[in-house]
């Protein structure tokens, strides 16, 4: 087989530590992780081109578990960024310790040390409080960086941090560049709060996870929860499949429904009932608004998920 | 053997080029990742091959939705191209009756309607296209869509406000006075350090937002950016008003939207009529004037200017919320208008006291709000 860009590349396929797209589907697999074949192949392409993955979906479809998997794929580390409003260079990189330095200092007050050399150990890795993106840079090995719901960030973090993710280096003005031992793997998530800037998009490739189908809802209940009955599965997800039609607040995602399984798995419960979803309703839906609308229109939603509580009841 | 693979990348580079037609955004990298991805993979199996390409070349969901349809229609079309001397297919002919479409087409070119023709170009996106759209035409399938990007805008708006406040705080200047002063327990070693800011300066709100019919269209509109607004900016006090005048801050802050527009339109029912600006913003003077208004605060007040009430009490009212607030802001949605001119006779009292008069007719209109905030 002859390809001009072969040449250049093969270095990387000596690497046999890479997996392949059949391994991470197994692997997915194994970790009960049930989905489609575009994310396994967005997570082996990401991998194999050494590009950060950017994920964006509704809340609670599991996107932060892709790192995860991630992670145990590579059999490395998982170091998590978690992005808010107002977070800036100084929670994101490093920060001295001060306290620290000021007592070390007055420690060695009275030893004949010269000013250089004290200010050089104050100056030291030691009083350096590394934050997760100086964490990931130095880690001792190539570690995944999973910077999460990166949309709450302000824009100025996201040009910084474009700046990291392409130079992957950081310069610390007391002690100068470090330079990154293994460039990590990045995933970034994303709840789409605010669209993320052209640049960003660029660099990474682009993954959408939206709320599964019933079937793979199903398989996800039937795989988390196994101790579940098969009928209280199905209707289960044949509800929530129902709820996230209507226009709520906060669309319950696939966590919410395996809290639901769960809770009725554990009451032992084998089938639902109206009397049953209103009282356990608190579990899936988080907003009283939400709640209140589910409750007026319960009935209609029981006959559309195809539940007759008067059969039930007999 | 060579020159199908070679064939091969040629296409995937022609490939990205029809994608780039269709308004994706890519760059000469993103098709070298492409070429570099195939290595990685099986690409005889059309499926993952399709798979792949998908996952290196998209960038936002919309052009995950487009990618299958645009990726069948080109490989199709390449298909029919390699088999072209085989001639399987009878060549088409356009025959009236058997491809309407293009026939109508031609009919009308030949007696000389040009249609339009519809472009895609890159700059295509729904979201553009809303921002533009006058809110009293907005179509019931859109107004999802709309709320949405009015809830977004509000939010950054908000935010952005904030941030300014914080950043021209210089957080990072120590404040020498009371360190020294907390650290006088540690024998004056400087263990703790505070810092200080400036404090913060921020502006108050006030929105009187006219409910009457004449603004029915739009008050939707401007109450849910008030709502979402008010989610986010706390210190803003709503009005709403026809023919009197009502407070609606807490309104909006304990109820949801939709609650708080059912309870707003059933008021606003029982009120019908026209609008009596002039009593209401009195009303407003002197209920709530002293207590609100001052130098800090600035006054949003949407309204059409339609007026069938007091014109002489408009006048007073507005002069003694000019000379409080600190800036007076009217939105008009008719202002919209190329053509529109302030020619209503409360539109015309009320100028003098404005310092900014703007249009406030979609949601492009709304952005350029936060210039003045």
């Amino acid at each position: 087989m002859y390809w001009f860009f072969l040449s250049k590349q093969t270095s990387s396929l000596d690497n046999h530590q890479q997996p392949t797209l059949a391994d991470i589907s197994t692997l997915l697999q194994e970790q009960g992780y049930i989905t489609d074949t575009s994310v396994s192949m967005s997570l082996f392409l990401s991998l194999q081109l050494s590009k950060p993955l950017l994920i964006e979906g509704p809340a609670g479809v599991g996107k932060t578990e892709i790192a995860k998997v991630m992670a145990r794929a590579l059999q490395t580390d998982l170091i998590r960024l978690q992005c808010y409003e107002g977070l800036d260079a100084t929670h994101a990189l490093y920060e001295w310790n001060y306290q620290r330095q000021l007592l070390h200092l007055k420690m060695v007050e009275n030893q004949p040390q010269s000013v250089d050399e004290k200010e050089q150990t104050i100056f030291s890795d030691s009083f350096l409080m590394k934050r997760p993106l100086l964490q990931a840079i130095t880690h001792h090995r190539k570690p995944v960086l999973l910077i999460d719901e990166v949309d709450r960030s302000d824009e100025e973090f996201e040009s910084f941090l474009l700046e990291v993710l392409s130079d992957w280096q950081i310069t610390i003005p007391e002690t100068g560049t470090i330079k990154a031992t293994h460039i990590p793997q990045v995933i970034l998530t994303s709840n789409r709060i605010r669209e993320l800037s052209e640049a960003l998009r660029r660099r990474c490739l682009y993954l959408y996870i939206g709320y599964p189908d019933f079937e793979k809802e199903y398989l996800i209940v039937r795989n988390k929860v196994p101790g579940i009955d098969a009928r209280l599965g199905e209707q289960i997800c044949r509800f929530m499949q129902q709820l996230r039609t209507l226009k709520l607040e906060k669309t319950p995602g696939v966590a919410e429904t395996l809290d639901w399984a769960l809770a009725l798995s554990a009451l032992h419960i084998d089938h639902l009932d109206k009397n049953i979803v209103e009282q356990t309703l608190g579990v899936v839906l988080k907003d009283w608004h939400d709640t209140r609308q589910v409750q007026m229109s319960l009935s209609e939603l029981m006959e559309k998920t195809g539940i007759h509580s008067k059969l039930d009841s007999l | 053997m060579i020159s199908r693979q070679t064939s091969l990348s040629r296409n995937i580079v022609q490939f990205c080029r029809y994608l780039r037609q269709k308004g994706f955004s890519l760059s000469v990298d993103d098709e070298t990742t492409a070429l570099n991805a195939l290595q990685f993979i099986d690409y005889h199996s059309n499926e993952v091959f399709r798979q792949a390409l998908k996952a290196v070349l998209c960038r936002s969901r919309s052009q995950l939705d487009q990618f299958d349809a645009l990726f069948t229609d080109y490989w199709k079309e390449l298909e029919k191209a390699v088999d072209a001397k085989e001639k399987k297919q009878p060549k088409q002919t356009l025959k009236p009756g058997v491809n309407q479409d293009s026939f109508k087409a031609l009919k009308s070119w030949l007696t000389g309607n040009k249609n339009e023709e519809i472009e895609q170009t890159a700059s295509y996106s729904t979201h553009e296209n809303l921002a533009q759209q006058d809110f009293s035409a907005v179509p019931a399938d859109d107004l999802d869509e709309i709320m949405k990007s009015i809830r977004a805008l509000s939010r950054r708006l908000a935010a952005q406000s904030n941030r300014r406040y914080e950043k021209s705080a210089k957080e990072d200047q120590p404040d020498l006075r009371r360190t020294l002063r907390k650290n006088m327990r540690n024998g004056g070693e400087l263990m703790h350090l505070i810092f200080r800011k400036p404090k913060r300066n921020r502006t108050k709100l006030v929105v009187l937002c006219d409910v009457s019919q004449s603004m029915d269209l739009y008050s939707a509109f401007l109450l849910q950016f008030m709502y979402s607004f008010q989610q986010v900016f706390r210190r803003i006090e709503t009005f709403a008003f026809s023919t009197s005048l009502q407070s609606i801050t807490s309104l909006l802050k304990q109820n949801d939207f939709s609650n708080a527009m059912k309870v707003i339109s059933a008021q606003n029912q029982s009120w019908s009529g026209g609008t009596r600006i002039g009593e209401s913003l009195h009303q407003f003077v002197t209920d709530y004037a002293a207590r609100l208004l001052d130098k800090r605060t600035i006054v949003i007040i949407l309204s059409d200017g339609w007026d069938t009430g007091d014109i002489t009490l408009l006048r007073q009212s507005m002069e003694v919320i000019h000379a409080k607030a600190r800036k007076v802001i009217w939105l008009n949605p008719l202002a919209g208008y190329t053509a529109y001119r302030p020619a209503v006779a409360g539109m015309q009292t009320a100028l003098p006291y404005i310092d900014v008069f703007a249009p406030v007719h979609n949601v492009d209109s709304l952005r350029k709000l936060g210039k003045w905030l």
